[in-house]
């Protein structure tokens, strides 16, 4: 019996593909030279990287001094840039491991890709912590290892130390998983290649057979690392929110910081898996398999974790009149008139008011539009943090402490050098490995190919069994109207 | 069988239900305190416990139609019946609106007007917290959330009829779902903090919506499983197998993990900050209500989280049945605990403001909590702003009482008395008679719905 598939679905996979021509399709970038625009992106990512190299290293020589932090403001792009990237690096798992588990076929297009996203957003996440530190030789007292320094110990009742547990084990499940995915891939491209590439992706899949036994424990594995995934997703930014909301300080105590910090996370993952799905198809000429459906589907992800955070923006904004709180009420009418008024603005537009556009399925299903909302949520999100950072700490309780920030050249340089690694990161992996889960995609084909959708077009009626049983209700519900 | 048929046995069960709820009620009534403290609480406790459940319903449902999906279409005539309760829910919530306007419950604080003159913060409050309002947004969001549930009703039904392979009407619930979804998840937040935050007037939290919110859904998916399991054991269902109890199953274990989290972070955030006006709500809680909130944590989520963690108690019908009720009875508690106490103290208060009102009767309105009260608001005023220290002075009155020391507690507060449960039983009996009678009216499986083939053959 074929998977009865409902016959409003539209199909996941276009260009009536069969098994050979999927490998064949996806396995090409990892087997050709790249092109031309390939090696252009590749040395500007790689000269972005150099730079903002450069710019760690001038700050690692002379300090924390190189960034315009002060008395008043002690947080600015760096936390900023760490909530940010950590932020992003929330969609690769998320649509692995919850839609895994919620058996969402059309996950299989994008989360290759996606997890990839992850683990390079999270890497250029944990650069901000350890930096920011100044003395970077010292870093290594973050950990809570054994040590000669006495009682000197970390502090346990800290959020920033939860904070590291959450992102190295999220790093690390995140890894796992991704690996794990990539393993009977890797020996897909292993049986086509031939000499040294051969050898490495023989060992790089671990010598797989593809014997049922290993697919059956592939299965298995790739469950349960769902199942741990899953609420590390829900952890690791309800633990960054936690950074703030621990505090007293007015506008980052507030209980709904958890889930709205996680919402907010999704919301901007997506929106970076967008940007680059957007790219990736276009350039490895995969539009059969990340389909327009797909990006559809992402954009009403988009659209309601856009609405939620939404919901949390205005729920923050009354309660904060509601409480009686006078500091509370102060914080927030900083935030839309204070002297970061623009970045509060420009937070509420690209959050919560241009996403809304996805109501309309012609922008839903429009590349384009797509595209430039991709990027204008990922700008809000950034200003998401940045209000809630710098807005809030720049009218502190005393006035005559009250100041304002802009970042340094040094800053800036790094933020624009964890772009170069990120895509330094990424345009390697779209060279090595496959950017659409081969195994994946071929466990749908049959049920959401559009050659075999189609075939589903004349509906429910297809299956002889089921028809017969919702005959039989209906005529039995007829009779006994009749009686 | 797809055409339910609301037997008179069913029938004499849930009116009998209802009886035993009233008399109950009545009971509760006539052994009151002067403000029938008890009753009115118990009213409110159930009512929003109630409609809660067909807010959630909605939700849910319309939520499944808008990321497609199909699998549980056979039954969603069982959410379509618990969304039309919203009706009863506004008629029930009605008569509390018509107290708060009429004087004759005195449930919120924030309602007695010489409270209000006297308090800073509830003046702050007042643009909110006010008998418009409350009459406003209650009659408003529920009617229309009850309006898109009966039209979207009205639609399927069609669909049953003329459903073609155009899929017109799923195209039209399409459109009403994604009216609901914004307007119900906006609403939905206003709503509880009127009908239950601002019972303790003072406190807020801004995660209290998504808590609730949370409270409701699992209920709901949890009563489902029950109602499911009571069908097809009379013959109904039968296309409702093994795999579609799963994902209720795993819902309720999904959802209830969520609670907790939920839970937490607002209690963990509240204790680690230690704010004055915050920190009071759980310190009543923890101090006054300690079996009660201990309680309330182990069954919603020990419970819950350690029996279906298994793939195979998802699959069981006896584990998914001992689950649902106690997350039925777990969430009724968790509810009982938001409400009761904020019930109390303000009666409390109002007995103090107003011996003149209450007369004789004031003995009858126990002081138990002043103790309390008097080292709470210590706190309170520890906290170096305004708003914490008006909230200490308008506490004075209470601390001059004599009794504080014989700390005595009004039944049905602390913990639910056999009155409650009572209530609680009427209440479900009408919950249950509305849900049955409307089952009667629309095939139990809509043959014509795009999604109905999956569901049939919906596998885990």
């Amino acid at each position: 019996m074929s998977v009865v598939v409902s016959p409003i679905r539209e199909p996941l996979i276009g260009g009536n593909k069969t098994y050979h021509q999927i490998t064949e399709d996806i396995c090409a970038p990892t087997e050709t030279t790249p092109p031309k625009s390939w090696v252009i992106a590749f040395i500007a990512s790689v000269i972005t990287l150099a730079y903002g190299l450069f710019c760690i290293g001038w700050l690692i020589y002379f300090g924390t001094g190189t960034w315009n932090l002060n008395r008043t403001i002690g947080w600015g792009w760096d936390i900023t840039n760490f909530v940010w990237w950590i932020g992003i690096g929330h969609a690769g798992t998320l649509i692995s491991a919850i839609l895994l588990l919620f058996r969402q076929k059309w996950r299989t297009g994008v989360n290759r890709a996606a997890e990839a996203m992850t683990i390079f957003a999270v890497i250029c996440a944990a650069i901000f912590p350890v930096i920011h530190v100044g003395r970077i030789w010292v870093v290594f007292y973050f950990f809570p290892l054994p040590n000669t320094r006495g009682p000197l110990w970390v502090n346990f009742n800290s959020p920033l130390l939860w904070d590291i547990f959450a992102i190295s084990t999220y790093f690390t499940v995140s890894l796992l998983f991704w690996y794990t995915g990539l393993v009977p891939d890797f020996a897909t491209i292993r049986d086509r290649a031939s000499g040294f590439r051969k050898k490495l992706y023989q060992f790089l899949s671990f010598g797989w057979t593809g014997s049922a036994k290993h697919w059956q424990r592939w299965e298995s594995l790739s469950l349960v690392l769902a199942g741990i995934s899953a609420p590390l997703v829900l952890s690791v930014h309800t633990i960054v929110s936690f950074d703030f909301a621990t505090s007293i300080i007015p506008g980052w105590h507030t209980t709904i910081f958890p889930p709205y910090f996680v919402a907010g996370a999704i919301f901007s993952g997506f929106a970076m898996v967008q940007t680059l799905m957007l790219v990736t198809r276009h350039v490895l000429k995969l539009q059969d398999y990340i389909t327009v459906s797909h990006i559809e589907s992402m954009n009403k992800v988009i659209l309601f974790t856009g609405t939620m955070v939404g919901v949390a923006y205005l729920t923050e904004l009354f309660i904060a009149w509601y409480s009686g709180y006078v500091y509370e009420q102060f914080a927030f009418l900083n935030r839309a008139t204070g002297i970061y008024w623009w970045s509060y603005f420009g937070m509420m537009t690209c959050n919560v008011l241009s996403p809304q556009l996805f109501w309309i399925k012609k922008f839903r299903t429009s590349i384009f539009w797509t595209f430039i909302m991709s990027i204008f949520v990922n700008i809000g999100m950034w200003f998401e943090r940045f209000v809630i950072i710098a807005t809030t700490l720049a009218r502190d309780y005393i006035p005559s402490s009250w100041s304002y920030y802009t970042p340094s050249w040094v800053e800036i340089g790094i933020y624009v050098g964890t772009f170069g690694l990120f895509f330094t990161l990424y345009l390697g992996f779209s060279r090595v490995a496959p950017v659409v889960a081969i195994a994946e995609i071929k466990s749908i084909l049959k049920s959401s190919g559009n050659q075999y959708v189609n075939h589903h077009k004349d509906a429910h009626h297809h299956n002889i069994n089921e028809q017969h049983a919702l005959d039989h209700l209906t005529a039995e519900h007829e009779g006994e109207h009749h009686h | 069988m797809n055409q339910f048929v609301f037997e008179k046995q069913q029938k004499s069960t849930f009116i009998g239900m209802m009886i035993l709820g009233v008399i109950c009620m009545v009971l509760t009534f006539v052994g009151d305190d002067a403000f029938h403290t008890r009753f009115w609480s118990n009213f409110l406790h159930n009512s929003v416990y109630f409609t809660g459940i067909a807010f959630g319903a909605l939700f849910v449902l319309s939520a499944s139609l808008l990321a497609y999906g199909g699998w549980h279409t056979i039954f969603k005539r069982v959410w379509e019946a618990y969304s039309l309760f919203l009706i009863v829910g506004l008629v029930l919530m009605g008569v509390i609106v018509a107290g708060v306007l009429g004087g004759f419950h005195h449930l919120y604080h924030w309602a007695d007007k010489a409270s209000v003159e006297a308090d800073e913060i509830l003046k702050g409050k007042s643009g909110f917290l006010n008998p418009m309002i409350y009459t406003i947004f209650t009659i408003g969001f529920v009617g229309i959330w009850f309006f898109i549930a009966q039209r979207m009703r009205a639609i399927s039904q069609d669909e049953d009829q003329n459903g073609n392979e155009s899929f017109s009407q799923h195209k039209k619930l399409k459109f009403w779902a994604a009216i609901f979804l914004p307007l119900g998840g906006f609403s939905s937040a206003a709503i509880i903090w009127q009908w239950v935050m601002s019972l303790d007037a003072h406190w807020y939290s801004t995660l209290f919506a998504w808590y609730c919110t949370a409270s409701m859904v699992v209920t709901m998916y949890a009563f489902t499983l029950l109602i499911l399991v009571y069908l097809r054991s009379k013959g109904y269902y039968t296309l409702v197998t093994q795999e579609h109890l799963h994902d209720i199953g795993k819902y309720i274990f999904g959802i209830s993990i969520f609670w907790t989290y939920l839970w937490f972070s607002q209690f963990m955030l509240i204790w680690y900050a230690n704010v004055g006006e915050e920190t009071i709500y759980f310190k009543t809680r923890l101090e006054e209500y300690r079996p009660l909130f201990f309680l309330n944590l182990g069954i919603n989520f020990f419970i819950p989280f350690l029996v279906l963690i298994r793939n195979d108690t998802k699959r069981k019908v006896g584990s998914l049945v001992f689950v649902s009720i106690i997350v039925i009875l777990g969430h009724w508690l968790n509810f009982f605990l938001m409400i009761k106490p904020g019930v109390l103290h303000t009666a409390h208060e109002l007995a103090h403001h107003d011996t003149h009102k209450v007369g004789g009767n004031e003995s009858e309105i126990k002081m138990h909590s002043v103790k309390t009260s008097q080292e709470n608001h210590a706190d309170a005023n520890s906290v170096p702003h305004t708003a914490a220290a008006t909230h200490g002075e308008g506490h004075e009155v209470v601390s001059h009482d004599s009794h504080s020391d014989h700390a005595e507690v009004p039944a049905g507060f602390h913990f639910p008395g056999l009155l409650e449960i009572g209530t609680w039983i009427g209440f479900l009996g009408l919950f249950l008679y509305f849900v049955f009678w409307q089952l009667t009216k629309a095939r139990l499986t809509p043959p014509n719905d795009p999604f109905v083939g999956e569901s049939y053959h919906h596998h885990v």
